[in-house]
């Protein structure tokens, strides 16, 4: 048994994933997707919280750029099966009793997992839940679920993996099944499929996109190379065990899905930070460099406090997000530094990084991430965080920093405009976005949720491939919405049902002005470089 | 890839490389040594700001899920992780300074990650360590029959003169045990390597496991030519408790 186990271990000696310092790049077409701005209205680059040097992101336009290697021009091809998904549900209810054969692998791995994973997937909870996601092989071997365990839902991957192929076979690709007020879209990335089953009014494209997430999710934590290595050495293949212990990571980010905006517009919020004090830290992280280095990130919680990068190196703000995601996900990096390889998928899905991730003190929010190309880098960076941390105390930044923290972000009142109760801006050449704190209204996961599941359908208003809109106004009964996009930037405006339709366009403007008044607080203008 | 310094053994980043042929002096005065460990000839300052005379490189190594990071935790906090499962990304630094016979030792302990993908990086790091905590869970038979796969990496990776102490963890869980101690203590034997039951959750043992190798390797790198050598073996044996006695 051991022998097997270390036999079957793939980081075979002689296959190397490491990211050469001379290859960083994987092809130039991530600076392609950089993108040209035409000129109404406020032009791209000039409107509030456009970075002054150019962007530190890869330039995203918006999920355009994400989705577009996703969906091949077979839109004459899509099929959409109606009746079919009731049938896949009642099939798997049926075959959902059977044993697994992996019943003692399964048991010792449930011990690593939460409640979540116990549930029982043959009951209604089980089936009520509002989004779920499920991960399988080529071969329809399960590698992840969000709610249940993999092995109770062998057969129900089963069939949609024959589902798929059942379409594919006929010179078809199976996108979505709309039945039932259910939504199922499937995801092929080779060699992983992807499934999403939703309640939600969210659109086959925002589904997509967040199957998307999931799956570079998966891809940074193995390498696509890995990834594809793995499973032509073995089609049965249970990835599960390569992926033991990052359930919870996948768990979060479709959690994250549900409530930061920044996932749905593609962009990162800013830490409100006085510009002077930013960039005393920007300049004190600047300096900490080492020969290896490719990218200092300075993380308030889920917001950024500053991003230092090696010349002409772009992070995806996708990227960032995982980054995100790895460390809220894990508690282990509070005490000691953390070292661990991690692929940076939009950046080369080929190779580690090498990520240095401390917390500046066990207590504060602040986490430092150093990502190096160098797997041996760990003391160098070490050295670093050291050099940088002397530097913030030389300079007594880091009191105004701890500060800024314990300050909430800013609330509407700020911004003084009636009946507004939340707002996300976004600017688009810098790809950074602003919101302010959420109102009480808001607060609590649900509410939260509810409030983003608005301005996703507002999202996919906006980028609708065939018919996008330039604004959209809608009122509910619970709120009213307006939401519009030129080249610069996209705004989305919460506004209480007593509000009207020239309130919120000349609310527009008035938070436009105040943003700009305000925007060396809100955004990093002026990103470095070393 | 991690193979091609291997035979060097001199990991340590800083340390200056002096005379290899040191000559001990008396007390304190120590001058670096060949081994990469660390002899400030004036106490030096750690990471979190405490004073050591002396520092060496330990690593927790074992399957996930096992308790590695809740020794450390129990170790250098006195507390016990309960609840969740937290599993450990990659691999986790932390610092700790012990008094060993009138003489403070930093030990650097390196958490890994049990999970198979943390592999490659975790081997780069094996050439360094001083000592290798090798860990298997009592109540998971797997975790235990892996050792020995764990002991062939640790000789393809690690060290020549590394020393190893296995240890059995979760002793206090008396109902779920399935590898009784007897047996840890066999394969203990069969290869050489001192071995206890710990437990993270009572503590039991935990602060002996991390002073034994502080002893051996303090002793290993300051004894006088003519010192006998210090049975590890035998110091654990006399100060271990067994499950029975412990559960406070």
């Amino acid at each position: 048994m051991p022998d097997v186990r270390m036999a079957a271990y793939v980081h075979s000696k002689g296959v190397s994933w490491e990211v050469k310092n001379d290859t960083l790049m994987p092809s130039d077409r991530l600076r392609q997707d950089r993108s040209e701005s035409p000129t109404p209205g406020l032009v791209e680059g000039t409107e509030p919280g456009a970075g002054q040097e150019g962007a530190m992101f890869v330039h995203a336009q918006s999920f355009e750029d994400l989705t577009a290697d996703s969906e091949p021009n077979t839109d004459n091809k899509s099929a959409e099966v109606d009746d079919a998904q009731e049938e896949a549900l009642e099939e798997g209810d049926e075959e959902e009793h059977l044993e697994s054969e992996q019943e003692e692998k399964g048991k010792e791995e449930l011990k690593n997992s939460n409640k979540a994973k116990e549930e029982d997937v043959t009951s209604e909870t089980w089936r009520s839940h509002r989004k779920h996601v499920f991960v399988l092989s080529e071969a329809g071997k399960p590698i992840y679920t969000r709610y249940g365990t993999e092995e109770a839902l062998s057969s129900i991957m089963g069939v949609m993996m024959l589902l798929m192929s059942f379409v594919e076979d006929k010179k078809n690709i199976i996108r979505s099944i709309h039945a039932d007020g259910y939504r199922v879209v499937f995801l092929r990335k080779t060699p992983l499929i992807l499934v999403g089953v939703s309640r939600t009014s969210c659109s086959d494209r925002e589904l997509t996109r967040e199957l998307q997430y999931v799956y570079f999710q998966i891809v940074s934590l193995l390498t696509l190379t890995q990834l594809n290595h793995v499973f032509q050495h073995r089609q049965s293949y249970d990835l599960r065990r390569l992926l033991a212990g990052s359930e919870h990571l996948t768990d979060n980010l479709l959690r994250l899905l549900d409530r930061d905006p920044g996932l749905l517009l593609s962009a990162v919020m800013c830490l409100p930070l006085a510009n002077s004090a930013r960039d005393v830290v920007s300049s004190s992280l600047q300096a900490a460099k080492a020969k290896n280095l490719v990218f200092s990130i300075l993380l308030a919680g889920n917001r950024l406090v500053t991003l230092v990068r090696k010349k002409d190196q772009f992070l995806h703000h996708m990227d960032l997000h995982l980054l995100f995601n790895l460390v809220g996900s894990s508690s282990s990096f509070r005490e000691g530094e953390g070292w661990t390889p991690i692929c940076l998928p939009k950046f080369n899905p080929a190779g580690f990084f090498h990520a240095h991730i401390s917390y500046l003190e066990p207590a504060s929010d602040l986490c430092l991430i150093l990502v190096s190309t160098d797997r041996e880098d760990f003391f160098n960076l070490s050295d670093c965080k050291k050099r940088f941390l002397e530097r913030l105390r030389r300079r007594s930044a880091y009191q105004s920093l701890q500060e800024a923290l314990n300050t909430p972000s800013y609330s509407l009142s700020q911004v003084g405009i009636p009946e507004l109760r939340h707002f996300v801006y976004k600017s688009k050449s810098s790809g950074l976005y602003t919101s302010p704190d959420l109102p009480a209204l808001y607060e609590g996961g649900e509410e939260q949720e509810r409030l983003m599941g608005l301005y996703q359908h507002l999202h996919s208003c906006l980028h609708h491939p065939t018919r996008p809109l330039r604004c959209i106004y809608r009122c509910t009964d619970t709120e009213n919405l307006y939401a519009l996009v030129t080249s610069g930037f996209e705004l989305y405006l919460c506004f209480s049902p007593l509000g009207t339709k020239s309130l919120a366009v000349s609310a527009v403007n008035r938070l436009l002005k105040w943003i700009r008044k305000e925007e060396d607080r809100l955004f990093i203008l002026s990103p470095l470089t070393y | 890839m991690s193979r091609k310094k291997a035979l060097k053994g001199k990991g340590s980043s800083n340390t200056p490389n002096s005379s290899p042929s040191a000559e001990k002096e008396k007390g304190k005065k120590v001058s670096s040594q060949a081994n990469g460990v660390v002899h400030p000839s004036r106490p030096s300052l750690s990471n979190s700001g405490e004073f050591y005379d002396i520092a060496f490189k330990v690593m927790l190594v074992g399957d996930s899920g096992v308790g590695k990071t809740c020794l450390l935790v129990r170790f250098k906090d006195g507390a016990f992780l309960a609840g969740s499962f937290i599993s450990t990304v990659g691999i986790d630094f932390r610092n700790k300074v012990l008094s060993i016979d009138s003489m403070r030792v930093k030990l650097q302990i390196w958490d890994t990650a049990g999970q198979e993908r943390f592999r490659s990086v975790t081997h780069a790091y094996y050439r360094d360590a001083h000592a290798l905590l090798l860990l298997y869970d009592v109540t998971n038979k797997s975790s235990f029959d892996n050792i020995q796969a764990w002991l062939t990496e640790i000789h393809e990776f690690a060290q020549q003169n590394v020393v190893i102490m296995l240890l059995g963890n979760k002793a206090d869980a008396t109902h779920e045990r399935i590898v009784k101690r007897e047996e840890g203590e066999k394969l203990a034997k069969e290869f050489g390597v001192p071995f206890m039951e710990t437990s993270a959750k009572t503590g039991l043992n935990v602060e002996l496991a991390f002073t034994a190798v502080a002893k051996e390797l303090k002793h290993r790198e300051l004894k006088e030519p003519n010192e006998p050598k210090f049975q590890l073996q035998e110091y654990v044996n006399k100060e271990m408790k067994g499950v029975g006695c412990c559960r406070s």
